[in-house]
């Protein structure tokens, strides 16, 4: 069997998927939501990247690089908010995150 | 002038209405009163020099109401002889009654409320009197009925008050919906409201018909006839006449000025303004007889049993409305407006007179509770006794002129309604003297029946005690009107000069000669009226001088018949049956079910309560946990995803 | 090559001055410390000013191309710019006194919002995927800060966590979306996009572009909150700071709406029968939540916050309709309606008691009496945010509807209306408040002479406006049409 485009798409969709699940299913902890965006970013680099392989165009590669650093900084701003909350409220408890509603 | 003339009084009502407290009561009636005898000075000037003085009728433009494709409605005040006898009688009562309510209403606490009502009824009326065409004519019409409303409830806290001011808007509303169809057929046939181009038309459609509901109407003859309908519910004729004796509830000197003087005349008046109209429609006529006979043998009839002083001369008012619609109804249009004019002065006379003997009497209005009256009031005596002469048309007095000439021209009518018309008149001649004799006796001779009877507390001695000057005044000045207008102006209305006098603004047809000919009837129709009347009165003293307890006896043995007067023919138990309570039925279903259920609760409190109902949902929504949120935009991309992939797989 | 690169650095000035102007003043507050914060924040509106007056040059020119076309300039972006830069310049003033009280007067505010202001301009001239997320993520990145900027206050900071994962979540879903249009098209440039996508052999496009489109339309969506991308919205505005949740209403919006219609008109314009009905649904839901939720509202700035759901709504109204009437409508809606959201926040700024922000409704009682000037100028706000003619706000309405109307979204229209009925009972409830409730007390005075400034002129716009209506809707008219093919 060769692996072609099909499967990596698939793998990626279902990184995807797991990454969306384990930002709404989760209710513990907020760096879980944290970890679960980086599976998410990290599919569609999966996917950029084998499309630019697929296609022979080097445009999605640069994307995915460019993915890659920003996810960098999105992950320290968000650690940062965290650390924040943290200090405020003494806990990160994705259920505590409730002051605002209605 | 004739601008200042009408507009006068409606500044009067502004001033007192808007300024009443700063004014306060005097101020307030010093004003009214003032603009009110200037304008009736100049109603005056107006009737010299247009209606004796032959100067040419003439228009006023004021300005443009209404301009909308094929209508054209302007604010014209329209000056002619048949005008300018109405605005004598208007203002000239109007006048003498704002003077006269300056005594009678003393100790109310609303007076300028009541000065600013009865100025705005004059300026209303005035504008009816004044109309140019038929649309201005309505706006006056419903003024007047406005201002009648609003005085009949003057005592606002009274509910029969309320519940006969009710009474009268609702029943004229019977007659103003005639009215208005009536102006809508006639833009619709003749294309103008304005009177001048109606009426040189109007032979151009004499005969012709139109097809309604498959029956060949005439059209002249439906028109006429759905104006007869307004001027029946103003003018209180048979069927439409419940109204005026309630309308008694409303203060005295109203009842002088509304409903005997003016605005119940509005109806005469308007046949006379619209006698072109009449004389092209013959079958309407005879309906105006017939209609005005029955009334004044009806009104008549119920008038001798009632013993409220105010109701007897109610229906007398009636009555009298109905010898002016005959006498119209025979062609004889200037005899009409002639007692029209006479019977302003002798019944403002009566009605002021009763309200002076009411006014002495603390407010009491029975009848029965009075008596002997005469050696505290002699004045109003004296006048009273001036009115009912007048009233019963005893020679000399004015409604001997007016009175015996409308019989005459029934008479003199030689077809059918019109020799209905001359029996029931006469026979309402007899029964009028009778019943104003009984109101004579039974108030001023006799024992006196009012120990015990005073009925408000205000702390005056229980003596009956003579009015002051200012109802005094008017009352003397009414007086003179009515006994002497009948023998001045006999000519120049219906005599040798009327033709100068009117100079057209009243049209005859050319083969009416009805009033030429009443001058020719035999000499026993002539005397006939006089005859019956001197015997009502001989029956009246018999009955209530003499033999007091005779009346008692006779509707003891004739019950029937007097329960059947005594309830005025049970005309408003017959309406309450077939009207008034269906329509309650109808008003509350309309209201508890159609209303408050389905349209409040479906409109207004439904889609309210829903609003916050869908409020609460909405925010609840926002739970303020991530996790939903999240949750939320995963549910909205997967139901855009399934819907597109959905679309596409539709359209290809 | 020189000369095409120094070509291209010409076209990004604007984007250049406030690049380096945020470095700069970072390096000035880092060297001055805490005492440089006043300093910085003048400094940063000269920038902006200085990155608007940049930005009128060449106006008026035909649409140009730079950075290997990932970069447009034409007079929509220009349009759309000068509108982010007015917001971010008029904030940042109004921000200081609030952040002095608050104890957080710190430099880093003014060098994130231009920061966050560069991100939006790049939104705006994105002509290609990757400048797109770059420029999103920018912007994104910066106000994740902003919204947790008082970092001793609890609500401030949940306000940044919660927009944090919501937007790392949009962010993703986008670039999912991004991803698979740049599979199953080739290519990740606007123009070949509009090239490859309106091929129209008849077969429509694959249905992966279309799973990307509608990701990538989630993730726009979320960034301007749209329903049902609108759940961040009410919570993140009240938890942050005032005059952060002011920025937010007015800057961020304006380049988001700006980044949607662009993406939408010029590489998706092809497939406007695939996309319309997407934001019908969105424009119907938002103005309908917008309407409804607002009502049971008792904090100020979450009925702003509903209020704003509600006014994307409508502007989706004229994107919907599509067309350079309806590119119009959103463009005239969305610079009347940052005059007025300025405004609104303003009045909110200049309201304290005994040191407190006042933020609920109740609060307002009897404002007419002890404040009636700042009383006037809300309540005409909020008539205008209502759309009671003749102020502001009903001219925007009136432009999107017509579009509408025009378009054949008949029904569209009417719900519009009619969620604008609704949305009325909460505006005059704030007017009712202040007119008619017993008064609660006088508020503190002085209010700061720059909020005084803005919500004067904010009410003078609002109310003057139907005067000289035409300046706004001839440039609106001339930007509109250097989108349209």
């Amino acid at each position: 069997m060769t692996i072609g485009l099909g499967h990596y798409l698939t793998v990626a969709a279902i990184l995807f998927t797991l990454g969306i699940f384990g930002i709404f299913l989760n209710r513990k902890n907020v760096i879980i939501i944290l970890m679960s965006i980086e599976l998410m970013l990290l599919a569609v680099n999966l996917n950029l990247v084998a499309f630019s392989a697929a296609l022979g165009d080097l445009a999605g590669q640069v994307f995915a690089l460019l993915i890659l650093t920003v996810a960098a900084g999105e992950a320290a701003i968000g650690l940062a908010i965290l650390v924040v909350y943290i200090r405020n409220r003494g806990t990160i408890a994705v259920e505590d995150i409730n002051l605002m509603k209605g | 002038m004739v601008a200042a003339l009408v507009l006068m009084p409606l500044l009067g009502a502004l001033a007192a209405g808007f300024f009443g407290r700063l004014l306060g009561d005097r101020g307030a009636q010093i004003v009214t009163s003032g603009l009110l005898v200037a304008s009736a000075v100049l109603s005056w000037i107006v009737f010299f020099d247009v209606a004796l003085g032959h100067q040419a009728a003439y228009k006023v433009q004021l300005a443009t109401w209404m301009s909308s494709g094929a209508l054209q409605v302007d604010w014209a005040l329209r000056v002619d002889a048949l005008t300018a006898v109405m605005l004598v009688v208007v203002n000239t009562v109007s006048a003498l009654v704002h003077i006269y309510s300056v005594g009678y209403m003393a100790e109310d606490p609303h007076v300028p409320r009541f000065q600013a009502y009865l100025s705005l009824f004059t300026f209303a009326m005035l504008m009816l009197v004044t109309a140019d065409n038929l649309v201005q004519t309505f706006f006056g019409w419903e003024g007047v009925g406005l201002a009648s409303y609003l005085l009949i409830g003057f005592w606002y806290k009274k509910p029969s008050a309320n519940a006969a001011a009710i009474k009268a808007f609702v029943v004229n509303r019977v007659g103003d919906f005639g009215f208005a169809i009536g102006i809508f057929a006639i833009f619709f046939v003749f294309g103008s409201v304005s009177y001048d181009t109606i009426f040189a038309a109007a032979p151009a459609v004499a005969g012709k018909t139109f097809n309604f509901l498959g029956y060949d109407l005439d059209i002249m003859t439906t028109i006429c006839l759905l104006l007869f309908i307004g001027c029946c519910g103003k003018s209180a004729q048979l069927g439409l006449h419940t109204w005026l004796p309630d309308a008694m509830e409303g203060p005295t000197p109203v009842s002088a000025l509304i409903h005997a003087a003016t605005m119940v005349t509005a109806g005469v008046f308007l046949v006379a303004r619209c006698s072109p109209l009449f004389e092209l429609a013959p079958v309407a006529l005879q309906v105006v007889t017939v209609v005005g006979a029955s009334t004044a043998f009806f009104a008549a009839t119920v008038g001798l049993v009632q013993t409220d002083i105010k109701r007897v001369i109610a229906y007398s008012t009636c009555s009298q409305l109905g010898y002016m619609f005959f006498a119209a109804g025979v062609g004889a249009y200037e005899a009409s407006i002639f007692h029209l004019f006479t019977h302003a002065f002798f019944k403002a006379l009566l009605f002021l007179g009763a309200g002076s003997v009411i006014h002495a009497m603390h407010h009491e209005q029975d009848m029965r509770h009075m008596g002997g009256l005469w050696r505290h009031i002699k004045f109003t005596y004296a006048v009273m006794w001036i009115g009912s002469l007048a009233l019963a048309g005893i020679p000399l007095f004015a409604g001997y002129f007016s009175k015996d000439t409308i019989l005459e021209v029934a008479y003199a009518a030689h077809s059918g309604p019109g020799t209905y018309a001359f029996w029931l008149g006469s026979a309402a001649a007899a029964m009028t003297a009778f019943y104003s004799w009984r109101l004579l006796f039974m108030t001023f001779h006799g024992k006196a029946r009012w120990a015990g009877h005073g009925h408000d507390d205000h702390g005056h001695a229980h003596t009956p005690h003579e009015s002051p000057l200012t109802m005094t005044v008017p009352l003397a000045l009414l007086a003179l009107g009515a006994a002497l207008a009948g023998m001045i102006f006999y000519d120049n209305f219906v005599g040798n000069l009327r033709e100068v006098f009117w100079a057209g603004s009243i049209h005859v047809a050319a083969g009416n000669h009805v009033l030429e000919e009443a001058h020719h009837v035999p000499e026993w129709a002539k005397l006939l009226p006089l005859v019956l009347s001197l015997g009502g009165i001989l029956v009246a003293f018999w009955f209530y001088i003499l033999r007091p307890r005779l009346p008692v006896a006779l509707a003891e043995t004739n019950p029937l018949l007097y329960r059947f007067l005594l309830n005025k023919w049970y005309f408003d138990e017959l309406y309450d049956f077939i009207f008034v309570r269906p329509a309650f039925a109808l008003g509350r279903l309309f209201w508890k079910g159609g209303d408050g259920r389905v349209i409040d609760g479906l409109g207004p409190d439904g889609v309210s309560a829903r609003v916050l109902d869908l409020a609460r949902r909405a925010a609840r929504l926002q739970t303020g946990y991530v996790y939903h949120y999240a949750f939320a935009m995963l549910i909205g991309v997967a139901a855009l995803v399934t819907w597109y992939v959905y679309r596409i797989g539709v359209t290809s | 090559m020189t000369a095409a690169l120094s070509n291209d650095l010409v076209l990004a000035i604007p984007e250049l001055i406030l690049a380096i102007g945020a470095m700069a003043l970072l390096l000035l507050g880092a060297f001055r410390g805490e005492g440089a914060a006043g300093l910085v924040n003048w400094a940063a509106v000269g920038v902006l000013a200085l990155a608007a007056w940049a930005t009128l040059a060449g106006t008026g020119e035909a649409p140009r191309l730079a950075f290997s076309r990932l970069f447009v300039v034409d007079d929509f972006a220009r349009f759309m710019k000068l509108l982010v830069l007015l917001g971010a310049a008029l904030t940042l003033p109004m921000a200081r006194s609030f952040m002095a009280r608050a104890g957080a007067e710190r430099f880093e505010f003014g060098v994130l919002v231009l920061l966050a202001t560069l991100g939006m301009l790049v939104m705006i001239s994105a002509n290609d995927l990757i400048t797109l997320y770059v420029g999103l993520e920018l912007q994104s990145l910066a106000l994740y800060v902003l919204a947790a900027f008082l970092r001793d206050d609890a609500k401030s900071t949940e306000a940044g966590l919660k927009y944090f994962v919501l937007g790392a979540l949009s962010s993703g879903m986008l670039l999912y979306g991004a991803s698979l249009i740049y599979g199953f098209s080739g290519t990740t440039n606007f123009v070949d996009l509009a090239a490859t996508l309106g091929h129209g052999d008849g077969t429509g496009p694959a249905i992966g572009v279309v799973v990307g489109i509608v990701f990538l339309s989630a993730g726009l969506a979320f960034k301007v909150s749209a329903v049902p991308f609108h759940m961040w919205t009410p919570d993140v505005y009240e938890g942050a700071p005032t005059p952060v949740t002011a920025f937010f209403a007015a800057a961020p919006k304006v380049a988001a709406m700006a980044l949607f219609v662009r993406t939408m008109i010029s590489p998706l314009g092809d497939l406007a029968p695939q996309w319309q009905q997407i934001i019908v649904f969105m424009a119907v839901a938002s103005m309908l939540l917008g309407a409804f939720a607002a009502i049971g509202q008792s904090n100020l700035k979450r009925l702003l916050a509903y209020s704003s759901i509600g006014h994307v709504g409508y502007a989706l109204v004229g994107l919907a309709a599509g067309g350079l009437q309806g590119v119009r409508g959103v463009l005239v809606y969305m610079a009347i309606y940052m005059v007025m959201t300025l405004g609104s926040f303003g009045c909110l700024l200049a309201m304290r008691r005994g040191g407190q922000m006042v933020e609920r409704v109740d609060e307002l009682g009897g404002l007419s009496r002890t404040n009636p000037m700042l009383a006037f100028v809300l309540a005409a706000l909020m008539f205008s945010l209502a759309g009671i003619p003749p102020l502001a706000g009903f001219f925007a309405k009136y432009f999107v509807f017509v579009a509408a109307i025009d378009a054949g979204l008949v029904v569209l229209s009417v719900i519009g209306m009619l969620a604008s009925v609704v949305s009325g009972f909460y505006y005059l409830r704030v007017v009712k408040v202040m007119y008619f409730d017993d008064a609660v007390g006088p508020l503190d005075r002085p209010i700061p002479l720059p909020v005084r400034l803005v919500v004067t002129a904010s009410g003078l716009l609002t109310v003057l406006y139907f005067i000289v209506p035409a300046p706004l809707l001839v440039s609106a008219e001339a930007a509109a049409k250097s989108l349209m093919p």
